[in-house]
């Protein structure tokens, strides 16, 4: 590969984020040299993205940043809000969160491509296709210039951003969570992608809070937490010997390193879809399924995302039917002893409904008692005082441990948990899967467990369904 | 980041309200003239008096009188009432039908929601105003075809928003998740659906009641809406307009209090959309 001429280093020292309340970020230093990325770990909300956009230049006006950002000598904090937007684009660029919503969705993938020459290049129209051309072709994806965003997967849309930034030809490319909602083969090739542009010699910040990226990257890794950055060092080393408690927590919470804790132990039938079979339009998402739930067993269906994972869950629930093949249930149970997890644990709640004003109606509707709802806070370490916050108020892993409660009060024999850790961090995801497992080894639920994640999968679950066969457009290449 | 969330939006919504509340003093104040000015007031707005004919504002009359020398304060006190009252009935005539039928469809899905999409279309396809000359042409001069007329035009838009944003609310997974942990249909209204539609309702409520004053203002105004002596605010512009060289400030009165309250109406509707 060879070496692109251009900026050498961008070196951070003393970077701060303030706002009118006090510091959000404080005593940031680090440096990103050509063949030597920069992973920054950590919680949603430990002040990474702030990072990221005082570098860009890009914070919300109430925000202030302090310190010094040298991009080869230049301060990117000293110039005028103009200036910095000048550089975006041209030197440096930003790979956004789930690229599928940021690219044009009326304008083909070539178009939005060639755009950046014509434009920002001030080429001609027919050299600007041209160059456009090259640029899909380097992330492979010559044939799919003539596509929208929406008949692209999330893999393809993420390339195609990808090649938007090489038509900027930038030095410095900064990548916010780019594997957020992509599955494991995908993720994988999008690091690999990344990986392939640091050895072109740009300049690349990744911000994420799955380990399995900083390990793939490569280079330095950061951690962040509460605003600070509490450990920085070489990938091989931090990520094999963390110092810092908390970088120590994070990386054994990766499921990779667990050990195997599926349980062992299990009872008679509670849920079995016998001949399931699905499809979509034309295609087949899978035919002749049977599955078989006992008590206190973990079964996990795993498959790359569009395989019809979740429509298993549900039609064992009987949210969705099946086209052919039949769900037994006991039929001596309640249908509201059969419970689920949600992905997205804000979607799952009224958004403008206070916690508690959920659960008080809950437990009016089934005769239950408050000092239920008590034991189970205290049991899921959940502080009272997130009662009477709104779900969007709240953390993820918190609101997934709530969604637990809610699901525990009417005493299930059965929760189908939809990818219910995947927009999770790796500590509170860790946190919820090791409160289920406590549950199912105390009350016999049984649980359907639909993830992307193998590892996840391997460590936990007695076993294992794997629908890989119907993959959509463009996964995996 | 936590953090910017809470700073924006609470200053976008320091402003607004700061819209929301002239809107509602504005509208607080007419709705004040409107009610008690006609009792308060105790000129007859029907009674003549020739030698007062275009009575200068400030004189013997506080607001001026008409041609006629009929109180122009006592009749724009009842032109209020009436116009605002009418419009007010209008509206709700519309939303109530046009928000149930709106839910209904979102609901049931199917057959009912196929059959109320066709006649909410056949209904949008008739123009408005002729709906409402077809009704008058059967009793003329009356309040009844009027409001009927305006209200059978009106409740669509109703019936469409609420259909429209009751179906997102109701695909949405928290509605799956209220289902399966045993709540009815009654909690998941009241509780996940009204609370999400209830802003877009009311500003809709207010652009429809702004719809409703300008119409009936206007039929009034080509003649076929009230018929004199009734003080209705559009028939009162049209009665002016011939002295409008004598005096000018007579004839912009009754459409300076149209304008202010479709003003207060559209910022309140503003704030409710934040």
């Amino acid at each position: 590969m060879n070496m692109r001429a251009g900026i050498q280093e961008l070196s951070i020292s003393a970077l701060a984020v303030e706002s009118a309340a006090g510091r959000i970020v404080s005593d940031i230093s680090f440096t990103i040299s050509r063949g030597r990325p920069l992973t920054l770990l950590g919680e949603s909300g430990s002040g990474k993205s702030l990072v990221a956009q005082a570098i860009m230049g890009n914070l919300p006006a109430e925000l202030l940043a302090t310190g010094k950002v040298l991009l080869d000598g230049t301060d990117l904090l000293a110039g005028s809000p103009a200036e910095r937007r000048a550089r975006w684009g041209r030197s440096i660029s930003l790979l956004p969160q789930e690229p599928w919503l940021a690219l044009d969705p009326t304008m083909r993938i070539a178009s939005q491509v060639s755009e950046v020459h014509r434009f920002l290049k001030d080429r001609d129209a027919r050299r600007s296709r041209q160059l456009a051309g090259d640029n899909l072709a380097e992330v492979g994806l010559e044939r799919a210039g003539e596509l929208y965003p929406f008949q692209m997967s999330g893999g393809m849309a993420q390339r195609a951003a990808i090649a938007i930034t090489h038509a900027a030809d930038v030095d410095l490319m900064i990548a916010d969570e780019p594997t957020k909602g992509l599955d494991a083969a995908l993720r994988d090739s999008v690091v690999a992608r990344l990986r392939q542009e640091v050895d072109r010699g740009r300049l690349l910040l990744t911000i994420t809070h799955d380990v399995a990226v900083a390990r793939a990257l490569g280079g330095t890794v950061g951690v962040m937490l509460d605003g600070r950055l509490v450990e920085c060092g070489p990938a091989e080393r931090l990520l094999a010997a963390p110092e810092h408690d908390y970088s120590r927590a994070l990386i054994a919470a990766d499921p990779q390193g667990w050990e195997g804790r599926a349980p062992t132990t299990s009872g008679e039938i509670v849920l079995a879809g016998r001949g399931l079979a699905k499809a979509y339009g034309e295609r087949l998402l899978f035919a002749d399924l049977d599955v078989e739930i006992r008590a206190g067993a973990i079964v996990a269906i795993v498959g790359p995302s569009g395989c019809g994972k979740t429509t298993v869950g549900n039609i064992l629930l009987g949210l969705a039917r099946p086209d052919s093949g039949t769900v037994e249930r006991r039929k001596d149970l309640s249908p509201l002893r059969y419970q689920k997890l949600y992905q997205d644990p804000p979607a799952a709640f009224a958004p403008h409904q206070p916690i508690r004003k959920g659960l008080v109606d809950l437990v009016r509707l089934h005769g239950r008692t408050w000092i239920e709802v008590e034991r189970l806070l205290a049991r899921l370490r959940l502080q009272g005082n997130l009662l009477d916050r709104l779900p969007n108020q709240i953390s993820g892993g918190e609101l997934q441990r709530f969604a637990i409660l809610r699901a525990l009060l009417l005493d299930p024999v059965f929760l189908f948990a939809d990818e219910a850790t995947s927009r999770l961090d790796p500590l509170s995801q860790k946190e919820v899967i090791d409160f289920l497992l406590e549950i199912v080894r105390e009350t016999g639920l049984a649980v359907l467990l639909v993830t992307h994640d193998r590892h996840l999968a391997e460590r936990i679950s007695s076993r294992i369904v794997d629908l890989g066969g119907a993959a959509p457009l463009g996964y995996g290449e | 980041m936590s953090t910017i969330d809470n700073v924006s939006p609470a200053r976008g919504r320091a402003r607004l309200s700061g819209s929301c509340a002239s809107g509602a003093a504005l509208l607080f104040l007419l709705a004040a003239f409107a009610l008690l000015g006609p009792v308060l007031i105790p000129a007859d707005p029907a009674a003549q008096d020739f030698s007062a004919s275009l009575a200068p504002i400030g004189g013997d009359y506080a607001l001026g009188a008409d041609h006629y020398g009929r109180s122009l304060l006592a009749r724009l006190a009842h032109g209020a009432r009436l116009s605002f009252g009418l419009a007010f009935l209008t509206m709700l005539a519309a939303a109530v039908p046009g928000v149930l039928l709106g839910l209904a469809a979102a609901w049931r899905g199917g057959w009912t929601e196929r059959l109320l999409e066709l006649l909410a279309t056949v209904v949008l396809a008739l123009p408005g105003l002729m709906l409402v000359l077809l009704l008058l042409a059967f009793s003329p001069g009356n309040y009844g075809p009027l409001f009927l007329g305006l209200s059978l035009t009106l409740w669509v838009e109703f019936y469409r928003v609420t259909r429209a944003a009751t179906k997102t609310v109701l695909a949405q997974p928290h509605i799956e998740a209220a289902r399966m942990l045993g709540f009815g249909s009654g909690y998941i209204l009241r509780n996940c659906v009204l609370p999400v539609i209830a802003p877009t309702i009311a500003t809709l409520a207010a652009f429809a009641m702004a719809t409703a004053i300008i119409a009936v203002s206007t039929l009034s105004a080509i003649s076929v809406g009230l018929q004199p002596p009734t003080p209705e605010l559009g028939s009162m512009i049209v009665e002016l307009l011939p002295y409008y060289a004598e005096a000018p400030v007579h004839v912009l009165l009754p459409a300076m209090l149209i304008f202010l309250l479709v003003l207060g109406l559209q910022l309140v509707a503003e704030g409710d959309r934040a």
